[in-house]
């Protein structure tokens, strides 16, 4: 019986990214954190007018450790039909990272959208974007230690539990005695001047 | 004991003075469509600042799959868009078979089977939208009405992988079995009685005048501003850009089929509540003619490849090669070529899709999603901006965020 499995995958990839197979899903690029900013302006002044993601990976043995992935999309900037669209073009950018001090100019600027992606990345990562107008943790708890999708992370066992636990693990935010009440008003202002810490 | 309760309240005053407010909305509260919090500045009752926080619901289940076999992941990545489960195993099943390699030789009734499938939960999706948003609005009675249509639409669904919610019936390969006996014919049913369902629910809503007044020119957005947000599905097309994936990107025969992609020009709420109207019309047709496919009676659902699919429980007990293949599935999971793909589908929130990398190991080594909801909602910053507060809600409502998938 005729299997995709023969011959069978010799060894794993360290980067899957130079031994994928032929598909057409975009067109990609590999540049350096220094071109970034460069090449994201040209391919939006040749119409990638959509940041459609900015995701991460972490290759946790190759040199650059990190990808930063952008995905983009040509679309019109003005009200168009399914016929003007047609096939849109895809581009996909993929910024290697270095494990050691990683950082990333910001494109918030010409995408407010990267705002949240940014941050995601930074968050689960720990790859800093340089110029982010509020770089915080997004997803996991303001005061949390480790970057949880980096492949060193532990996710079980001994490892996992030596871990240091965040501070709201080991005590309750509520004194004891409180009112069920929710959220004191004092916790929210500190929360909002967290929120929005870089800009007061 | 006399222990003074306070009433619990979603919407606390954080900061007053002589002419403005700052508000804390959420994270419990009930038209927030989730855990999302926002603080506002208030001046009276326009809005001048909107901040949101998420993460409330942060669960990991990127992490979660990167652990998982090809196999497993599937199960977990279902649950991220609690809404339209069908669709991110439909996207995650079509970037693992790329890789794979079998991307073109899914057979065609199982291609029909997930097209199938995916429309009924996009219209289901929209039913759940368009229910709890005229709940914000104080229309109940529609929510009743969808939730019926949904009833119909969840039977069918536990038809086919016996779940309601998160049937898990997609396959890497195919689906798994043909269409139960006796659900066509349930099928029929709702084809026949949607249109009139639909009716209802638009002489409800679509004309009534406060249902108009609540959201005509609340929460605009232009074409170029919805691009710089990175909108997409509804929320973009209520902005004249009928960026539709089934149509430029389409993928398991969405080109064979016929269907419009509505689309308006104004951007505000409403427009963004015709096109999902209008999107649920055609999801109806679509199936239709999956429904006429499907007729033509049992074929084969999966592909033909042991090392990758598990052979029939029916075979397990005569066959040796069965039981061993379907041992080494179950307890190895199989091991996909390495490579990095981008697959795209059209959610009923927009472009959902996984990027998904493999290092030719038994488990996905990333699948990175680009919610749709998470880029859709974070707009409200904007076009919240000199609203009244009250609309706060229209707003969120209009734009459909599900927070499994915001927070994932």
């Amino acid at each position: 019986m005729p299997s995709s499995q023969t011959p069978s995958i010799a060894g794993y990839a360290l980067d899957p990214t130079t031994v994928r197979p032929p598909l057409s899903d975009a067109e990609i690029l590999r540049i350096t954190p220094g071109e970034l900013r460069e090449t994201l302006v040209r391919l939006r002044e040749e119409g990638c007018s959509m940041l459609l993601d900015v995701g991460g990976v972490d290759y946790l043995a190759r040199v650059p450790r990190f990808d930063v992935v952008y995905h983009l999309l040509a679309l019109p900037a003005v009200p168009a039909s399914v016929e003007e669209i047609g096939t849109p073009r895809r581009v996909r950018v993929l910024v290697g990272v270095p494990g050691e001090h990683p950082h990333v100019p910001s494109v918030t600027d010409l995408w407010v959208s990267a705002d949240w992606a940014e941050r995601e990345i930074y968050d689960l990562f720990g790859i800093v974007f340089d110029g982010h107008p509020n770089l915080r943790r997004i997803q996991m708890p303001d005061d949390w230690e480790g970057y949880p999708l980096r492949k060193d992370y532990p996710l079980r066992g001994p490892a996992r539990e030596a871990t240091p636990r965040p501070s709201f693990a080991l005590k309750s935010n509520v004194p004891a005695g409180a009112p069920p009440s929710g959220k004191v008003a004092e916790a929210l202002r500190q929360q909002i001047a967290r929120a929005r810490g870089q800009e007061k | 004991m006399n222990v003074q309760v306070p009433p619990a309240r979603t919407l606390e005053v954080v900061e007053r003075n002589a002419n403005s407010m700052t508000l804390s909305m959420g994270p419990q509260h009930p038209s927030t469509h989730g855990v999302l919090q926002v603080i506002v500045d208030v001046s009276g009752e326009i809005i001048e600042r909107a901040d949101m926080e998420i993460g409330y619901l942060h669960t990991g289940i990127e992490k979660s799959a990167e652990n998982l076999f090809w196999t497993q992941a599937q199960t977990v990545l279902e649950r991220m868009d609690y809404l339209n489960p069908v669709g991110n195993a439909f996207c995650y099943v079509m970037a693992a078979e790329k890789l794979l390699g079998i991307g073109d030789k899914i057979p065609p009734r199982a291609q029909q089977i997930r097209v199938l499938n995916a429309e009924l939960t996009r219209i289901s999706s929209h039913c759940v939208w368009l229910g709890t948003h005229g709940i914000d609005l104080g229309a109940i009675s529609a929510f009743w009405y969808a939730f019926n249509i949904r009833e119909k639409i969840l039977d069918l669904v536990e038809g086919f992988g016996g779940a309601r919610m998160h049937p898990n019936y997609l396959r890497i390969g195919g689906v798994n079995g043909d269409v139960p006996d006796g659900l066509l014919e349930k099928l029929d049913e709702l084809i026949a009685e949607f249109p009139g369902r639909m009716r209802e629910l638009r002489r409800l809503l679509q004309n009534n005048p406060i249902w108009r007044d609540r959201t005509i020119d609340i929460g605009t957005i232009s074409a170029e501003e919805a691009l710089r947000w990175s909108l997409t599905g509804p929320s973009l097309r209520g902005s004249g850009i009928a960026y539709d994936v089934r149509k430029a990107f389409p993928y398991s025969g969405y080109e064979t089929y016929e269907f419009d992609v509505p689309v308006r020009t104004e951007g505000d709420s409403y427009a963004r509540f015709l096109c999902r109207l209008d999107e649920m019309d055609e999801s109806m047709r679509i199936i239709r003619q999956v429904r006429e496919r499907l007729a033509s009676g049992p074929g084969p659902v999966v592909v033909d490849d042991p090392k990758i699919v598990a052979p029939p429980k029916e075979t397990i007990a005569i066959s040796m090669e069965a039981l061993i293949h379907h041992f080494k599935i179950v307890s190895e999971g199989f091991r996909v070529p390495p490579g990095d793909v981008y697959q795209a589908i059209e959610s009923p929130r927009g472009e959902m899709a996984y990027y998904v990398v493999s290092n030719g190991n038994n488990r996905p080594y990333r699948a990175r999603t680009r919610p749709p909801s998470m880029y859709n909602l974070q707009c409200l910053k904007s076009i919240a901006v000199g609203n009244m507060i009250a609309d706060m809600v229209v707003m969120i409502g209009s734009l459909d965020p599900v927070f499994g998938e915001v927070d994932r």
